[in-house]
C-alpha cells in the first residue's frame, strides 16, 4: 500500500509561453469532466452527484489565484480556460504528445460538456487506471480555424486506487504547481 | 563380435546410470547485490534455487547437473521529482529486479573424515540469466527486460542426516556474475553474493 499513498504528478508545458504575460482564466466551479472508454456517455462529474468536483476545483482555483492570476466568467473574454476532467482507462504517463492542440474547438463547449472535453491523444492503454487532468487552455492565441493550445497539463493518478480521494486529489494539485515554477504573474 | 562389443558397452552403461548416485535440492537463497547498488542496496531473502545433480564415477568426487534459480530484489526510494524536458514529475517508487537463471554445473567434492556424513564442495555453474529491471510507481510499471551469460562459482557442503536415511542438509555460498544488462537504468551487468540453504533428498 506504500506507493497508493499519493498520486504520481506529472506536468508538462509549452517551453515558448510566458505564463506572466496572462492574466485571467474562467473556469467551472462544480462540475469536471469525465472521460472513459468504458462508458463513453458519462462525460461529466457533477458536485450534486459526487463530493469530489468542489474541492478540486476550489484546489486549482486557490493555487492560480495564489500565483496572481484572476478567475473571471467566461464571458468576459479570459485568457485562460482551465480544464479538469478525470480519464478513466487512458495512461496519461506514458504519452509524450503535450502540449496540443484541442478538436474541436474552445467555441464547442457552448453546446454541451459533451462536446467541450475532447479526448486527449494518448498512445498507451492501460486496464483500471484513472487520472485526474488539469489543463490551461490559451484562449487568447486561438488559431484561424479555431484550434485551441494546451499550454500547461498536470496528470494525477492513479485515481481509482487512492487511500483517501479528495486529500490525495489535493495535495496532488497542490505538487503540480510547486513543481511548474514558471507559472505565476 | 563387434555387435557384441557394442551390447556389453551400452549394458555397460546402462548398469552405470542406474548405479548413478545423485541428490536433488530444495534451496531457501539469500542474495546482496554488488552492482549498481545506488539503485538497488537491499538484501534479497526472497530467493530459491532448485538442482538435480548426478555424481560422475564411484568415488563420488565430481558431480555434474542442472540448477535453477530465481531472486526477487527491491528497494523502496521515497518521494522525488525529477524534471524532465518541457515539464516534471513527482512520485514515490520502487526500483525491482526479478531474476531467474539455469545453469549446467560441475562440482568437486574434497573427501573429509570417512565419507558418510559430510560432502564439502567447490563447484561451477555456466548459463544465462534474466533480468526484469522493473520501477514501480503507485499502481503504474516501467520494466526493461534483458538476457546474459551467467557464470557462477560456488563453495558449500552436504551433510546426510543419517546413513540410512535419503535426505540431508545443504549450504553453500556463491558469486553470480550475468552479463544482462539494462540501458534505462544503467546496468551494464549484475552481479550478486547468494547465501543458500535447505535440504536434499539423497540417491545412494
Amino acid at each position: 500500500m506504500r506507493l497508493l499513498d499519493q498520486l504520481v504528478v506529472s506536468t508538462n508545458y509549452d517551453t515558448e509561453v510566458d505564463f506572466a504575460g496572462y492574466s485571467t482564466y474562467s473556469m467551472s466551479t462544480d462540475t469536471i469532466g469525465f472521460v472513459s472508454n468504458q462508458n463513453p456517455n458519462d462525460t461529466i462529474l457533477t458536485q450534486l452527484k459526487s463530493g469530489y468536483p468542489r474541492p478540486v476545483l476550489q484546489r486549482v482555483e486557490s493555487n492560480l489565484n495564489d500565483l496572481g492570476y484572476t478567475h473571471v466568467q467566461k464571458n468576459q473574454n479570459p485568457d485562460w480556460r482551465i480544464n479538469v476532467y478525470v480519464v478513466n482507462d487512458y495512461n496519461l504517463f506514458q504519452q509524450v504528445v503535450y502540449p496540443s492542440y484541442y478538436y474541436p474547438s474552445y467555441y464547442g463547449y457552448g453546446y454541451g460538456y459533451g462536446s467541450y472535453y475532447a479526448y486527449p491523444y494518448v498512445n498507451t492503454y492501460a486496464t483500471n487506471t484513472g487520472s485526474l487532468v488539469v489543463e490551461i487552455l490559451d484562449l487568447r492565441n486561438i488559431t484561424p480555424d479555431k484550434k485551441v493550445k494546451v499550454i500547461w497539463g498536470a496528470y494525477m493518478g492513479d485515481v481509482y486506487s487512492t487511500i483517501d480521494l479528495v486529500k490525495q486529489s489535493e495535495d496532488a494539485i497542490d505538487q503540480a504547481f510547486v513543481q511548474s515554477p514558471y507559472l505565476g504573474k | 563380435m563387434k555387435k557384441i562389443n557394442l551390447i556389453i558397452l551400452f549394458i555397460c552403461c546402462c548398469s552405470t546410470a542406474y548405479a548413478q548416485e545423485s541428490y536433488l535440492y530444495f534451496d531457501w537463497d539469500v542474495n546482496i547485490p554488488l552492482t549498481n547498488k545506488d539503485w538497488i542496496d537491499n538484501t534479497s531473502a526472497r530467493g530459491a534455487k532448485v538442482g538435480f545433480r548426478k555424481f560422475i564415477g564411484a568415488d563420488r568426487k565430481f558431480s555434474a547437473g542442472l540448477d535453477f534459480n530465481w531472486a526477487y530484489f527491491d528497494e523502496y526510494k521515497p518521494t522525488e521529482t525529477f524534471p524532465q524536458p518541457g515539464g516534471a514529475i513527482t512520485t514515490d517508487y520502487f526500483n525491482e529486479i526479478d531474476q531467474f537463471g539455469l545453469t549446467a554445473s560441475g562440482q568437486y567434492y574434497f573427501q573429509v573424515g570417512n565419507r558418510q556424513h559430510f560432502f564439502p564442495y567447490a563447484g561451477l555453474g555456466l548459463g544465462a540469466n534474466h533480468h526484469d529491471y522493473i520501477v514501480s510507481y503507485n499502481i503504474y510499471t516501467d520494466k526493461e527486460s534483458s538476457w546474459g551469460f551467467l557464470a557462477r562459482p560456488e563453495a558449500g557442503i552436504l551433510i546426510r542426516i543419517g546413513t540410512r536415511r535419503r535426505l540431508g542438509a545443504m549450504a553453500a555460498v556463491h558469486y553470480d556474475y550475468s552479463t544482462s544488462k539494462s540501458v534505462n537504468y544503467d546496468y551494464n551487468n549484475f552481479s550478486s553474493v547468494g547465501f543458500q540453504l535447505g535440504v536434499m533428498l539423497m540417491q545412494w
